[in-house]
């Protein structure tokens, strides 16, 4: 009973939750500002110049003349992939930070996801192999582990002896 | 006679004794000769004497300002202050590798003197195999890296330390981090001690996580003052950049931090050992691998003044580490068979599985990411950069899981969780994260992926916090007042709360880094006198700039007026300091002001004379929660690692209880209870189970 009507609270709580994004999303969408899109189109590309920086982050004099370029182009209406696509033709895929998701560079992406699959599926086959093994051998006579065959005077016995316990060994209740 | 020919012959001499202590401890172990044992263990002190005596005469070096030395000369000169001078000493890579063998001879030392504790069984092989790491990086300190080698005609003056290294982090972020590498060495020695003598008992499961606790906590530091060191004197407005050194530095601490979790697991249930002797393999290995990668100069990094040619070293020995343990491992596989079996998914140890996967998964992305480079250079392909965005884009989302996991795991009970039970415990973090949810929007956070995050800490935070106010009114019901029920809840469970306290610390990292990240404002101005410029609530007024000269250094300051809101705040003075020998590579002094968890991060990045200026200004919000989180997490750290004070009554009732639980369920936990002899710590978790199952039964 009580576990139906806290699954239904829950559910309840999710549905009013994502009711109140979805209508501030579609009703307002973020707006951002023009430095912001300066410095998140920047933050993609790298700075030629530097040793593993981007061109939002580096304060080279290239990165900063990248970033005005950037400014000029997103003042002009084009698009952030435009620009990106700008600086891949100008000086060649090595100036995305991230590996453009075609060809070879496909594999930096998939990678990730093929070992998360693949560690899920050794993940849910060695659990099965254990609970197989754990059916094939019964344990003890009567063999059922079931918490709730635990007696409940057992251990209200446990949790007083430990509560007196504590008590006795703590200042405040000496 | 220099000091520098004493530093020589040290070394040497503590490689010979690293000789013969690993041969004694191996005989020693393999004979059973507590003679031999003995021997190793004086001979393990013995090489930490010398090594002290090595480390002692580069101090000197440095100090007496003997030119002579190359290392001194590079690194030094007789205009800094006398503290650069000594931290010089690991600022190279000579330096640092020594710093390395010096701190691994004196963790051995410790072990030595802590020894009592460990089975007698394992002490030789634990030797051995320290010594082991040890000869590798003497042998290198004796012959390619020396950093005693001395000049012909000894140079009148030195060319100083690289700028970037002028800063107070200098003196703690390099030794806390290398120390932290190095003390994966510990755990290592000790699995490759239970591999040897097939002895994976509870005595040595509760030394191995010790070792590893303190390594992860180590390196949780040296991780955070690294963080703050790039915050402070980079100048970027960020603290982790995904450089391919950052990314060497996590990788163990990843590998640890899921073994914390999953040793847990082979302490209370005997499952996983495979599992977890892998990770603290894993864990190790890679230390050794971040060694390598920062002196290789194998992948492009903003660390190259690292570079040299002994990477090829260190990848030879990380080849023979590995097969070394991975024969070892095979050769004991048989006797790793798990004690118990595996009940349910919901249930801790099923919690533990997926963060174990999660970490792990992190650890592998971000693995791939940094060596796409390579690969792909390897395949014929241009040389790709895989940046910042990818790991942002592949592990920030596996973050997100692993902090909800978080919250979930504490409220399983061990064994098997009854879904009503978990839906009442979840009910009040559910309520947390949607009252999070719902207000983020209202007050004008429109980022979607910030608001999923942080409704997950919402989550998460909720649930640990509804924990300890579970214990702190079990506590109060007896009469004590809230504050400290809590403090004697901390004390008396120490490894449960103090990981929930690292827990919340990293809860509170979590909402700075993506509220930095998410909504980090950035704006480029070029100024002269009189001219200002707007970000955010902020006005800043330039007036000038001011060179001033010093002995050692040229400083030229920018000075701004601070305006919040319209009301004056104040004057700040971003500044660059030119260095002699370094003309390029100004430091910097960045001024941030920290205001409402908001900083006002102002970096001057370059003048014309007095009269110009451009500045890079950021307002980096809730940055400051980073470094309070961090602190929190190493606070959780030593908490749980400080050794507790023995209750033996307790212990016997718990002892008693846990037996009484285990026939009235009509099952042997052999483990369960036999750590509950000598680890009352186990009282926690024991009394969540119950409770839950109480509950099970009442609702």
């Amino acid at each position: 009973m009580k576990q139906r009507r806290s699954l239904l609270l829950l559910l309840a709580l999710v549905a009013l939750v994502g009711a109140a994004w979805l209508a501030i999303l579609f009703v307002a969408p973020p707006q951002r500002t023009l430095d912001q899109r300066v410095y998140n189109v920047a933050s993609q590309l790298k700075c030629p110049v530097c040793q593993n920086e981007s061109a939002a982050d580096s304060s080279a004099s290239i990165a900063e003349q990248m970033r005005l370029v950037i400014r000029q182009q997103l003042q002009q209406g084009m698009s952030d992939q435009q620009i990106l696509h700008y600086f891949a033709v100008h000086y060649g895929n090595g100036i995305l930070l991230t590996p453009p998701q075609q060809g070879f560079n496909l594999l930096a992406w998939l990678m990730p996801v093929a070992m998360f699959l693949l560690g899920l599926g050794l993940v849910s086959f060695v659990v099965r192999d254990w609970r197989a093994q754990g059916r094939l051998q019964p344990v003890t006579p009567g063999g059922q582990t079931n918490d709730e065959t635990l007696a409940d005077p057992e251990l209200a016995n446990y949790r007083a002896q430990l509560e007196q316990e504590l008590a006795e060994d703590d200042p405040l209740f000496s | 006679m220099h000091f520098s020919d004493l530093g020589v012959l040290s070394l040497i001499l503590a490689l010979g004794f690293a000789v013969y202590t690993l041969v004694a401890a191996v005989l020693g172990g393999a004979r059973n000769s507590s003679r031999l044992v003995a021997s190793a263990k004086r001979g393990t002190l013995t090489v930490t004497f010398f090594m002290l005596l090595a480390s002692a005469a580069l101090v000197i070096s440095f100090l007496s300002h003997d030119f002579g030395v190359v290392y001194v000369a590079d690194q030094s000169n007789s205009s800094m202050p006398w503290y650069f001078v000594a931290a010089a000493f690991y600022s190279g890579q000579e330096g640092s590798l020594l710093y390395w063998a010096l701190m691994l001879s004196v963790f051995s030392a410790i072990f030595i003197f802590l020894s009592r504790r460990t089975s007698a069984a394992l002490i030789p092989y634990v030797i051995a195999t320290l010594m082991g790491i040890q000869i590798f990086f003497t042998l290198m300190l004796a012959t390619v890296s020396s950093p005693f080698v001395r000049f012909a005609t000894a140079p009148a003056d030195g060319a100083g330390l690289n700028p970037l290294l002028r800063d107070p982090g200098m003196l703690i972020h390099p030794p806390t981090l290398l120390m932290g590498f190095m003390s994966f060495s510990l755990p290592f020695a000790f699995a490759v001690a239970a591999m040897i003598t097939g002895r994976l008992d509870s005595d040595w499961l509760r030394s191995i996580r010790r070792w590893m606790l303190a390594a992860w906590t180590i390196q949780t530091a040296g991780l955070l003052l690294g963080m703050w060191w790039s915050y402070h004197v980079l100048g970027w407005g960020g603290y982790w950049a995904w450089d391919p050194v950052e990314n060497s530095a996590i990788f163990p601490w990843l590998t640890a931090t899921a073994f914390l979790h999953s040793a847990m697991v082979q302490e209370r249930r005997g499952m996983l050992k495979v599992w977890n002797l892998s990770l603290v393999i894993a864990s190790f290995a890679l230390s050794i691998f971040g060694t390598f990668e920062v002196r290789s100069g194998l992948i492009s990094s903003i660390h190259s003044f690292a570079y040299s040619a002994i990477g090829s070293y260190f990848l030879i020995f990380l080849c023979i580490i590995i097969v070394f343990s991975l024969g070892l491992f095979i050769f004991r596989l048989p006797k790793l068979r798990p004690e118990q079996e595996f009940d349910s998914l919901i249930s801790r140890e099923g919690s533990f599985l997926l963060n174990n996967f999660l970490l792990v998964g992190i650890t592998f992305a971000t693995l791939w990411g940094t060596l796409f480079p390579l690969i792909s250079q390897a395949f014929g392909h241009l040389s790709e950069t895989v940046g910042a965005p990818f790991y942002n884009q592949v592990d920030g989302p596996i973050f997100a899981i692993l902090i909800l996991a978080m919250g979930v795991g504490p409220l399983l009970a061990w064994r098997r969780t009854a879904s009503h039970t978990l839906w009442h415990n979840l009910l009040i973090p559910a309520i947390c994260a949607a009252i999070c949810a719902l207000i983020l929007p209202l007050v004008g956070i429109r980022d979607i992926a910030a608001n999923i995050g942080f409704t997950v800490c919402a989550f998460t935070a909720g649930a640990i916090l509804y924990e300890l106010w579970r214990g702190m009114r079990v506590r109060h019901s007896h009469g004590e007042p809230y504050p400290i029920a809590l403090v004697m809840l901390i004390q008396r469970y120490r490894r449960r709360y103090g990981g929930y306290i690292v827990h919340l610390g990293l809860i509170l990292l979590a909402v700075g880094v993506i509220g930095s990240h998410a909504f980090q404002q950035e704006h480029d101005a070029s100024l002269k006198p009189g001219q200002s410029v707007t970000i955010g609530d902020y006005k800043l007024v330039f007036f000038g700039n001011a060179d001033t000269t010093y002995p050692d250094v040229e400083t030229i300051a920018a000075q701004l007026q601070v305006w919040h809101n319209g009301q004056l705040e104040g004057d700040i003075y971003p500044a660059r300091e030119l260095y002699p020998h370094f003309p390029n590579e100004p430091a910097s002094q960045i001024s941030i002001t920290t205001e409402n968890l908001t900083d006002l991060y102002v970096f001057l990045s370059d003048w014309q004379g007095a009269g110009q200026a451009s500045f890079r200004i950021f307002l980096n919000p809730l940055v400051p929660l980073i470094w309070s989180g961090g602190l929190m997490m190493l606070f959780g750290g030593i908490i749980c690692w400080w050794p507790e004070r023995r209750r033996r009554r307790i212990v016997q009732t718990e002892y008693q209880v846990s037996r009484e639980i285990s026939s009235a369920s009509r099952q042997a936990l052999p483990t369960q209870a036999d750590h509950a002899i000598d680890e009352p710590a186990i009282t926690g978790p024991a009394m969540a189970t119950v409770r839950a199952d109480e509950e099970a039964r009442t609702s």
